[in-house]
């Protein structure tokens, strides 16, 4: 308990020291995840329209979710080094999984009658994309993505025995910063990532449509 | 099978109003990939201008096949379909597409649309300006009865009725003013009762706008109630008969046809003729009094004399009344119209109505 109300302290003391790490920890967690939505989104979107490749999605998915992310470090290591590269390369390797499935979950699900209306009425394929399928679909994308943010953030802690930087050095050594400085950069990391998840909730109420927000009130209100 | 043989292909281009926009099926065949059997096979109708046909039949009759043929969501596997003198294929899917309307079971309205947004869709993709879009949807609104319409412009379809959320979808399968219609059991997944009201309100919208329509259900009263002429589909999608409701009951093409009609064909026949018509006819008969042949047999007995027979308005069919007048166990009803007496009709004429003139016009059987 002590040691947890120590905590408090360090970070007033060190202040500046956590919140360079925390800016060293947010481009290795955010570079990758951002990376991670350019790839991932357009591919499970496409996959979603055509219906096709769901056992691809999954597939990744599982393997992503199988493989730990201290495992997967260990084993990059191996393939390209040490280093802020590799830590990255881990971490949008942990990333993309959620984001792909997600997607293609998001728009391969939505209602086959609504589609159909939608080309049995003359629509374009893109069209039946943007004014049907990505609506229906936007806050399930954008759950994977905050999924991913939050296994990103935390994930980011351990890429610092890839001699990456960020919070984890902090968390890792114990030695140099004693159990209160380890107990402060946990918190630190944990309130990181929510805070993380919490932009992209405030992302999704900004770019739903009109129709997308009634809908999730809808929900909520069911 | 000589009645629907010569029936399937009624005369053709004949006295067609000035814009044909008639739906010809020429030896349409259908085969899924990796299927041997066909889901359509040589079907050859012709659903003139303005007509409204219903596709009735069984599961894996092919009726929805025949209608996604039409509007190219199932390619052709040979054969030719001709809107107006337009040969599908010579149009591009999209293109097509504009020029039908297409309204499905569970209305297939999108969500996240409101009501206006719902109705534009078609209008808006055709680039019409606001002014053009913002008319055409109160006028849609008002068409299909909801109104007023700034009470429903706004709202989402999640806010609506069953019933309410199919007006919605004809309204927009009308937007763009189609010269055709294709309905995929519009109605299906409506309670019976508000069934009924949507289908009487599309008969008058069908009456006042006058789209070629081609309309699948499965639900054979649905379509004696709706069709102009209804074509029967059999397993394998072969055309059973092609003909007028009338002439479907009264003469079942074949034992396939007959049984799915039901027991109840008879029955059913008498839902094709109001109490109105019957009136009309008897008076042409007798003279001026209707009553004397059914006055007689009261006195043999019958528990409820003339006076006290049911009253029946003149707009219902002879299904309705015969059912009012069998739990009244009367021998006949008064037909009466907005409070007035118009006459009387006997349990006689009820069940042997006129309908059996085989010169009856379509258009009458529909009055």
């Amino acid at each position: 308990m002590d040691v947890l109300v120590g905590a408090f302290p360090f970070m007033t003391a060190n202040f500046a020291l956590l919140l360079e790490k925390t800016g060293e920890h947010l481009v290795i967690s955010l570079i990758p995840l951002l990376a991670a939505i350019v790839v991932g989104v357009p591919l499970g979107v496409w996959l979603g329209h055509i219906h096709k490749g769901e056992f691809l999605a999954v597939s990744i998915t599982n393997i992503g979710r199988a493989l730990p992310s201290l495992a997967l470090i260990a084993i990059l290591i191996g393939i390209v080094g040490i280093g802020m590269l590799n830590a990255m390369i881990a971490l949008f390797l942990l990333a993309f999984p959620p984001i792909l499935s997600y997607a293609f979950q998001a728009v391969d699900s939505v209602d086959a009658d609504l589609t159909k209306a939608a080309r049995g009425m003359g629509l374009a394929p893109m069209q039946v994309l943007t004014k049907v399928e990505l609506p229906l679909g936007l806050p399930m994308i954008i759950s994977g993505i905050r999924t991913a943010a939050v296994l990103t953030v935390s994930s980011a802690t351990i890429a610092t025995i890839a001699g990456s930087g960020g919070l984890g050095d902090v968390i890792l050594n114990q030695v140099a910063y004693g159990m209160e400085g380890v107990i402060a950069a946990a918190l630190w990391v944990a309130v990181l990532a929510i805070l993380v998840d919490q932009v992209f909730v405030l992302l999704l109420k900004i770019a739903s449509p009109a129709g997308v927000k009634h809908l999730q009130r809808a929900a909520v209100a069911a | 099978m000589t009645e629907s043989a010569t029936t399937t292909m009624p005369a053709t281009s004949t006295a067609r109003s000035t814009r044909n926009s008639s739906i010809v099926f020429d030896n349409v065949t259908k085969t899924y990939p990796g299927q041997t059997a066909h889901a359509l096979d040589s079907l050859s109708i012709e659903v003139r201008s303005g007509e409204l046909v219903c596709l009735v039949g069984p599961s894996g009759g092919g009726k929805t096949t025949a209608l996604q043929l039409v509007n190219r969501l199932v390619d052709l596997s040979s054969g030719e379909i001709r809107i107006g003198d337009t040969n599908i294929m010579d149009l591009s899917p999209i293109e097509l597409r504009r020029t039908i309307g297409y309204a499905i079971q569970q209305s297939g309205l999108f969500p996240h649309y409101t009501v206006a947004e719902n109705i534009a869709t078609v209008p808006t993709i055709l680039k019409w300006d606001r002014k053009r879009i913002e008319a055409r949807t109160k006028e849609l609104l008002e068409l299909v009865g909801l109104t007023p319409v700034e009470n429903w412009l706004k709202r989402y379809p999640g806010q609506l009725s069953g019933g309410q959320q199919q007006r919605v979808g004809i309204a927009r399968a009308l937007a763009a003013d189609p010269p055709v219609m294709l309905m995929d059991e519009p109605f299906g997944a409506l309670d019976p009762i508000t069934r009924v009201a949507v289908q009487d309100e599309f008969l008058d919208i069908h009456r006042a706008v006058g789209k070629t329509t081609l309309f699948v259900t499965h639900d054979i009263d649905e379509a004696i109630k709706m069709a102009d002429r209804i074509a029967i589909l059999k397993p394998g999608g072969l055309l059973a008969q092609y003909d007028t409701p009338a002439e479907v009951l009264a003469r079942p093409a074949d034992d396939f046809v007959a049984e799915f009609l039901g027991a109840e064909r008879g029955l059913k026949r008498l839902a094709l003729t109001t109490v109105a018509e019957v009136l009309a006819a008897g008076r042409d008969r007798r003279g001026s009094s209707p009553v004397a042949a059914a006055a007689g047999s009261t006195e043999a007995g019958n528990p409820v004399s003339a006076a006290e027979w049911p009253e029946v308005s003149a707009t219902m069919t002879l299904r309705e009344a015969l059912s009012l007048v069998s739990a009244a166990h009367a021998q006949g009803a008064r037909v009466m119209d907005a409070g007035s007496h118009l006459g009387d009709v006997t349990l006689h004429e009820l069940i042997c109505p006129p309908a059996d003139d085989p010169a009856r016009t379509t258009e009458g059987a529909r009055i």
